[in-house]
């Protein structure tokens, strides 16, 4: 298994930058000791042909004074204070007409051949390097054929000068490496300061304290989408948190009451000796009590199931029209006693699992036939709308105000928090009822206006 | 009508051997997985109600002993944990019926005299009678005291339920279910008021009353006051 070490973004930054910038030098580097090196190979060039002129001249006047007598003293003469330069000159019969000192030419006997001129540089017998070009210097006089002639100058001179160059190059790179390596290192630290910020404001927000948030005022713009994003995590935690403990209290404060109430009941009837006809009383009073408890308690469980995604519905093919008639005759005895007007208009199948909709539905209809005032109305509509199917189901009665209705689908939320038991309903029916839409993927909503409450359950139609 | 109970939780077995003796049944407790087969084994039961979570062998060892043993009484089980699997798991097994806790005391003695009446299969009567109360399955007829009553369909079954089952205490859940198929605990009084709207057209002009509430149960028809 490789094993790969996680780099930190300083260090990628400062080794970003040192590599960067030490490229970028020796990239200079080089090319400007190439422009150098050429450089210095014309002025070599030029001054090789310019003292071949001279020698030419320097001929041309020997001859004319008579022999070539006079030429090595006018060529000494002529050289003087050109180190490294050095000159022979032949006549066309291959004399030697002048040699000067130290010259090392490549080609034996220092005899140029016709039509094979100097290589452009090479090395000497004591590894020296030298560069070299040859010519012809006409005499003068009529028919006579003109002297050969060799320059060479050295290149020592130049080498060290490069030898140099090289070196203050590497070593301006190496420095430049490590200072720009440093710089990047400081600027990674101060840009990634805002990012050490987050982290060290982030690790102090703990369950107790999900309120606060990162504040994105100094924070630079890259960085603010992940502040937000943050910040809406934060945000979506704390009302699910809320909720939670909202919940958890609500449970005890659910549970806690029937249960004191129960215990102060039976320690009061056990007080004293009372009558059977007390005693039954009581027994049955606790059985009431005890079986509504026991009905919370099986609601919760079915929404903590939900909460877990535990609860899988199966999939049959579902008349709603049938199932919601089948249980308007179950509600038939509430509705009559109300004297509520009930419609049912519509038509729609639905898969999904028969018991829990006839429970999502049936927690609707009970809702709303306990918040209906007698003589009032129902009406149950079937729609479907972009392959969705909607139950709805309105019912008159006091408008909801608007601030209560998102909080409808809470556990054990009330409208009017102070009334308690009023409509015997546990408080939880709506909870399960959105938690049955959220298993079959469908929604819930609620809205009331004008004295009209509307429910709806959205479920995915049946695909054909 | 003998009945063995397998249940560890002291004052649930208690409780329950107390409930079904009084109930007209004869009835075994044991306390623990082994006893229990040994008892199922050994002696002769018309039914077991029997917990799940025991003790030295698990209930689900027990009614595979039961069934291996070749012993075909009806099997009414107990969880505490209302899952799927477990439920799937006891009937896979061969048990008839499950309960989850906490239930209620009325629902498991409806739930046993189904499951022994389902043994028994003798015919069933065509005309249900109670005093002077008659319900005529054929012709969907009930009268009292020779005079005709007009009752809904719904009324109709909710009668000929506490009819056939004279003298035993319905939970409402229980009505609720075999009589409108809703099989989850409806948090609205549904059941009383239709009770109560039985109860005016049957019982409200008559000396001798036959439906009563019992409190903290159910509803029970019966002749005796």
């Amino acid at each position: 298994m490789m094993l790969r070490r996680r780099k930190s973004l300083t260090t990628r930054l400062t080794l970003l930058f040192a590599v960067v910038s030490s490229s970028v030098l020796l990239i200079l580097g080089l090319v400007i000791a190439e422009l150098v090196e050429r450089h210095f190979e014309d002025m070599d060039l030029e001054l090789l042909e310019g003292k071949l002129e001279l020698i030419q001249h320097a001929v041309i006047s020997a001859r004319a004074e008579g022999d070539f007598d006079g030429l090595p003293a006018q060529l000494d003469a002529a050289l003087i204070g050109h180190h490294g330069l050095a000159v022979g000159v032949w006549g066309s019969d291959g004399k030697q007409l002048y040699l000067s000192e130290g010259a090392d030419f490549p080609q034996r006997n220092y005899l140029p051949k016709q039509g094979s001129p100097l290589p452009r540089t090479w090395q000497g017998k004591e590894e020296q390097h030298y560069r070299g070009t040859s010519g012809l210097a006409p005499t003068g006089a009529e028919g006579e054929a003109p002297l050969e002639v060799l320059l060479s100058t050295s290149l020592t001179h130049h080498e060290h000068f490069m030898q140099s160059f090289r070196l203050t190059m590497w070593a301006v790179v190496i420095l430049a490496a490590l200072l720009s390596g440093f710089l990047g290192w400081l600027v990674a630290r101060r840009g990634l300061a805002p990012l050490r910020n987050i982290t060290r404001r982030a690790s102090d927000i703990t369950a107790n304290s999900l309120d606060q948030r990162i504040e994105a005022g100094e924070i630079p713009a890259e960085l603010a989408e992940v502040v937000n994003t943050l910040n809406d995590m934060l945000g979506r935690l704390k009302e699910s948190f809320d909720r939670l403990s909202d919940f958890s209290s609500d449970i005890a404060h659910e549970l806690r009451t029937p249960v004191s109430n129960l215990l102060t009941q039976t320690q009061v009837m056990l007080s004293k000796v009372r009558s059977i006809d007390e005693y039954q009383d009581v027994l049955a009073s606790n059985a009431e009590e005890l079986e509504r408890l026991s009905r919370t308690i099986a609601d919760m469980l079915f929404l903590a199931k939900a909460d877990n995604h535990l609860l899988v519905p199966t999939q049959e093919p579902i008349d709603l029209k049938a199932e919601i008639s089948g249980m308007l005759e179950f509600y038939e005895p509430l509705i009559d006693e109300k004297h509520l007007q009930l419609t049912l208009h519509g038509n729609a199948e639905v898969d999904g699992d028969r018991l829990m909709l006839r429970r999502a539905v049936g927690n609707l209809l009970s809702n709303a036939i306990r918040h209906t005032p007698e003589h009032g109305f129902i009406n149950i509509a079937l729609e479907i709308e972009d392959e969705k199917v909607r139950v709805r189901i309105e019912n008159s009665g006091e408008t909801i105000p608007s601030e209560h209705l998102p909080r409808l689908f809470d556990r054990f939320y009330r409208v009017d928090s102070s009334r308690q038991r009023a409509g015997e309903g546990s408080g939880l029916g709506l909870a399960i009822t959105k938690s049955i839409a959220l298993a079959h993927n469908g929604s819930v909503s609620v809205n009331s206006t004008d004295g009209v409450t509307r429910f709806s359950l959205w479920l995915p139609a049946r695909k054909s | 009508m003998r009945i063995l109970v397998v249940e560890d939780e002291p004052k649930t077995g208690d409780y329950l051997k107390q409930g079904l003796t009084e109930a007209g049944f004869m009835v075994d407790l044991a306390r623990d997985g082994l006893d229990g087969l040994h008892l199922a084994l050994t002696e002769a039961y018309d039914l077991a109600v029997l917990d799940v979570m025991l003790p030295g062998i698990e209930g689900w060892q027990v009614l595979q002993g039961i069934r291996k043993a070749g012993k075909d009484m009806p099997v009414l089980f107990l969880t505490a944990r209302d899952s799927v699997d477990d439920r799937v798991k006891g009937l896979e097994l061969g048990a008839d019926d499950y309960l989850v806790k906490p239930f209620a005391f009325s629902e498991l003695l409806a739930r046993v005299r189904t499951l022994l009446r389902r043994g028994s299969k003798t015919k069933e009567a065509d005309v249900l009678r109670a005093a002077d109360l008659e319900l005529d399955l054929i012709r969907r007829r009930v009268t009292r005291a020779g005079k005709k009553i007009d009752l809904t369909s719904k009324e109709f079954s909710l009668l000929e339920l506490l009819l056939r089952r004279q003298g035993e205490v319905l939970p409402r859940s229980l009505i609720a279910s075999q009589v409108w198929d809703m099989n989850f605990d409806s948090d609205t009084n549904v059941i009383e008021v239709a009770i109560r709207r039985l109860r005016a057209k049957v019982d409200d002009s008559f000396e001798l009353k036959l439906i009563h509430t019992v409190r903290g149960m159910g509803y029970v028809l019966e002749t005796a006051e």
